[in-house]
This record gives structure tokens, C-alpha cells and sequence, in this order.
């Protein structure tokens, strides 16, 4: 379960994220929306360490983790997508994959240089394991590909299998759906739900398309000008005024 | 004659491909070109001339010993130096006058501790030429040249094969992404600069006999070593490679069949062309990308 409690951030004048409380619990999908420049991207970028809040607490199973540096906390389990796709573009799909798991660094690095019979071993296993990630997503014949050839729709599947490699037990996804055609909309409706249900995860994703968020999400949590302007099911958050008029009068 | 010049060719080569492989891979980790890459190439050739000639250590063991404490002093080089610069976010000017700085420091111990006349590494091997169908070879030549392939097939598995060299390609590629795949990114920076360092180290003891080992050869070395790195394609570990060979085989045919007085005007010459027709260097990735 992750807990974000009264958390703050500035940027000088700005505050970006005012007083954001979220509770994200175990196997649930919740999902952060609001208009354009509320703060959502901040907000993630606070729980997956890139940004540290000036107030507040971020806390994954009764550990904070606040203040960690993105690789700790990517260690702890909390794994996330990019809003534009972020992959490794020269890289093969499975080493996209294989860079991501928490076992490529425990062999040392002269385990590695040396290419020591532990490694080896763990180097075998990890791959076979990328190779089952990829067939969650069905790219298991591209593993050879290399990342950055493969079309849009396919390169974001890729970036949520990449997140998958950590064994996280919160996936933050941006905007999943950015980019994609009507046919991988679809798709991908049924693969977070698969992927929650088999990875045994909680997911918190940023999302615009609506149909997509109110489809699949348990909760949504509604950011405004940084601040929380509602919290409740899909179906409360569809009838609530301030919502309608955020998003009525906003720019979105 | 041919064969006579091509193996001095992939000699300076392999020498210039190992120093341009340090600039490419730097500059692919810390977005910078670390100018004292040639310098630390000399001080390379100054352990490797301790641990051989005045320790009396085998070539192999005098090489192994150079490159590891390069490593160290690699290591050392980012901590103290590049990455407190680096972590306060200042133009990369500051950082690229910090390896300024730092290549005069180290000019500077070497004179302090192994004076400023030319050393004279012992030759590596007891025969020093081998015939083979009719021509003969210098050993050393031969040796050098297999000892550097050796070091560039080492990087390129662990680089391709290992998952700390995977994690280093990523780090450089997109460090944001990398940090959120759990990549302590600092640290692969710290071995990229330990790699480059020892790298250079090694090409170093190559340039020993060759060259005979000063403090003033690192200024040359340098820009040869960058002059390389551009041409294959800055920050492609192959493209620096081939950008040594390049380099290096211009300037050795010119030198064979022309004059050795010409031998840097046809070389420089032909790198402004290459910039001219491929401004990104030959080998570059984002050249075809744009």
C-alpha cells in the first residue's frame, strides 16, 4: 500500500503539488486525473523520487521513502512509464527489459567483467524471465528488435513490461494510452487489468482518456492547480459539479 | 612495403582507437570531452615504465598492474573532481576546464616524481623481429597491436554481454529512465571514468616503446586521441575505433609514400573532408537518426 500524506512542493513561487493526500491500497487501480498543468506529472515524479516535496510523507508498506534516491525507490517497488516513452531506443527489446530487473546488479561489477559462473547463471535466468515479461505483452518475437524500431503502440507496451522487471509492488503509469489508436486502447484495458490480477500490484496511473479511466480504475483521485479537488469512485467523480466545472471551464 | 606500413598503421591505430574509446565513452556518461585523456595516457606509460622497468614485473603483469591502478585513479578522478562539479548543475565549460586542470596536475606530478627527461621502456620481448612469407615483423609491433584488439573485444562483451555494461550502455543513453529502472547511475558513471582511465593507461605502456615516454607527449596524444573519437563519431565506442585506424593509416601511408613531413597535413586534410561530407563522424547513430 502507498500512502502520499500532506505533501508539498514547490518550485519558488509555484506550488505545485498543495497538500496532496492519496492512498493507493494493495491490488487496487487508482487513477490521478485533472487538467492539463494540475500537477499530476509532478506528483508522480515526487512518489518515484525524481523531485523531493518541501512538506508532507510518501510511505510504501510502513517504510518512508521520501528523500530516496529514483534507483532506491525503484528497488523498494515502486516502478513507473513516461508520459513520451522513455526507452532505451538502440537497445534490443529484451535488454530494455533485462536492464530493469533488480538481479542485473547484484553480480558485482567484476563478477561481471570477468563473466564468473554465478553470473552467467544469473544473467540466464534474468533473460529467461524477460523473455516471459514479453510474452505478457505479446512481443516475445520482437526481443530481438531493436526498442527504438518498434511502432509507437508496441514501444509503450514495452516501457510498462520494462517497469514490470523490478517486480514493483505500485506501477505508476503517465498517460498510457498517449498515442495510441482506438484498436490499442483496447488492448490495453485488459492488459493493466491482467497485469494488476497476475503481478500481484497496485496501479496509479495519469490518464486523460476518460473512457479508459472510468472503465477500469477502482478510485480516481482529481488534481487542480495542485491542490485535490475531489476522491471517490469512478461513478461519484462522474457526477461531481466541481469536477464537471474544472474540467468544463479549465483548458482541457 | 604495404604490409610494413599497415602494421605501423594498426599500431598507432589501436593506440589512437584506445585513447579515442576514453573520449567517446566519457562523453557519452557525462555529456563532456575529458581533456585529460592524453595526459592520463601518459601517466599510464609512466606506472606501466615503473612496474616494468624498475619493479621488473613481466610485460603481462606490469600492464595488468598499470591498468588497475589507472581504474583506481579513475575512480578517484570522478569522485573527488568531476561529480561535485557535475552535481551543481553548472555549463559543461566548467567541467571541461576541471579535466583542463586536472591534465596539468598530473603533468605536473609527473614531473615532480619521474623528471622531465625521456624514459626509455625496455623492449617487451627477447626477439625482436619475426619473419613470415618473406617479410619481417617487429615482435612489439605485433604484440601491442594484439594486446590492444584483446582490451577492445573485453570492452565490447562486457559492454554488449554483461548486465553492468547494459546498464552502463542505458545509464549513458537516458539517464532519467535509467535511474528509474533502478540503475545507480552515479556508479556507472564512476566505473565509465575508471574504464576510460584504465583504458588510456594501457594504450600508454603501448606508446612506450614507440614513442619513448614524457610529460609533453600527453598534449599530442590528446588531441589525436579526440581528433579520432570525432571522426568515427563522437560518443560510438566502434566509431572511435575506427576513427584510430583511419586517423592512424592516413597518416602512415602518407608519411611511407609521400614524406613524413606531410604526414599530418594529407591526415588533417582528410578529417576537415570528413567533416565536411559527414559532420557527426562516420560511425554516428544520430546522424542517421536526424
Amino acid at each position: 500500500m502507498l500512502t502520499v500524506k500532506n505533501m508539498t512542493l514547490r518550485f519558488g513561487e509555484l506550488i505545485a503539488n498543495n497538500n496532496v493526500n492519496m492512498e493507493i491500497p494493495d491490488n487496487k487501480i487508482v487513477a490521478l486525473i485533472g487538467p492539463n498543468g494540475a500537477g499530476k506529472t509532478t506528483c508522480f515524479n515526487c512518489i518515484s523520487g525524481v523531485y523531493t516535496p518541501n512538506e508532507g510523507d510518501i510511505i510504501l508498506n510502513d517504510v518512508s521513502i521520501i528523500g530516496k534516491r529514483p534507483c532506491k525507490i525503484h528497488n523498494l517497488g515502486i516502478s513507473r512509464t513516461y508520459q513520451i516513452v522513455n526507452l532505451f531506443a538502440e537497445m534490443t527489446v529484451i535488454e530494455n527489459v533485462v536492464v530493469a530487473m533488480h538481479d542485473s546488479l547484484k553480480s558485482n561489477f567484476f563478477d561481471s567483467m570477468f563473466h564468473t559462473k554465478k553470473h552467467r547463471e544469473e544473467e540466464k535466468a534474468a533473460y529467461e524471465r524477460a523473455y516471459e515479461l514479453l510474452e505478457f505483452v505479446e512481443l516475445q518475437d520482437k526481443a530481438y528488435f531493436e526498442a527504438g524500431s518498434l511502432p509507437y503502440g508496441e514501444q509503450r507496451l514495452l516501457e510498462i513490461v520494462r517497469a514490470l522487471a523490478g517486480n514493483p509492488s505500485i506501477l505508476l503509469l503517465d498517460e498510457p494510452a498517449a498515442g495510441m489508436n482506438s484498436k490499442e486502447k483496447g488492448d490495453l484495458d485488459i492488459i493493466i487489468k491482467k497485469i494488476m490480477q497476475r503481478m500481484n500490484l497496485s496501479v496509479l496511473m495519469v490518464e486523460h482518456d476518460m473512457d479508459l479511466v472510468m472503465g477500469i480504475s477502482d478510485y480516481v483521485y482529481v488534481l487542480n492547480y495542485g491542490k485535490l479537488l475531489a476522491h471517490g469512485t469512478p461513478d461519484e467523480i462522474q457526477q461531481n459539479p466541481d469536477v464537471i466545472e474544472a474540467y468544463l471551464g479549465g483548458d482541457d | 612495403m604495404v604490409i610494413q606500413l599497415l602494421v605501423a598503421a594498426l599500431l598507432t591505430g589501436s593506440i589512437y582507437g584506445l585513447i579515442a574509446l576514453g573520449y567517446s565513452l566519457i562523453y557519452r556518461a557525462s555529456g563532456i570531452m575529458n581533456l585529460a585523456q592524453g595526459d592520463l595516457m601518459c601517466l599510464g606509460g609512466f606506472m606501466g615504465y615503473t612496474f616494468y622497468n624498475i619493479l621488473g614485473l613481466p610485460i603481462f603483469g606490469a600492464m595488468l598492474c598499470t591498468m588497475v591502478s589507472m581504474f583506481l585513479i579513475g575512480c578517484v578522478l570522478e569522485r573527488i573532481v568531476v561529480r561535485p562539479i557535475f552535481n551543481r548543475n553548472v555549463s559543461s565549460s566548467a567541467l571541461i576546464l576541471a579535466t583542463v586542470a586536472v591534465s596539468y596536475i598530473v603533468q605536473s606530478l609527473e614531473l615532480v616524481i619521474w623528471g622531465g627527461a625521456p624514459l626509455n621502456m625496455k623492449s617487451f620481448l627477447k626477439v625482436q623481429t619475426i619473419t613470415f612469407l618473406g617479410v619481417s615483423y617487429q615482435t612489439e609491433s605485433l604484440l601491442c597491436i594484439g594486446v590492444a584488439l584483446l582490451c577492445m573485444l573485453t570492452l565490447h562483451i562486457f559492454m554488449k554481454k554483461s548486465s553492468f555494461g547494459i546498464a552502463m550502455r542505458a545509464a549513458a543513453m537516458d539517464p532519467i529512465a535509467a535511474r528509474s529502472c533502478g540503475i545507480n547511475v552515479d556508479q556507472t558513471n564512476r566505473i565509465t571514468w575508471a574504464i576510460s582511465t584504465s583504458v588510456a593507461g594501457l594504450a600508454g605502456i603501448l606508446v612506450g616503446p614507440l614513442y619513448g615516454i614524457t610529460t609533453t607527449l600527453g598534449t599530442a596524444m590528446s588531441t589525436k586521441g579526440f581528433a579520432s573519437a570525432v571522426v568515427g563519431g563522437y560518443g560510438d565506442m566502434y566509431g572511435a575505433l575506427l576513427g584510430g585506424g583511419v586517423l592512424a593509416a592516413l597518416e602512415t601511408f602518407a608519411a611511407g609514400y609521400l614524406s613524413s613531413s606531410l604526414k599530418q597535413l594529407v591526415a588533417y586534410v582528410a578529417v576537415l573532408i570528413v567533416l565536411f561530407i559527414k559532420p557527426r563522424g562516420l560511425l554516428n547513430v544520430e546522424a542517421v537518426k536526424d
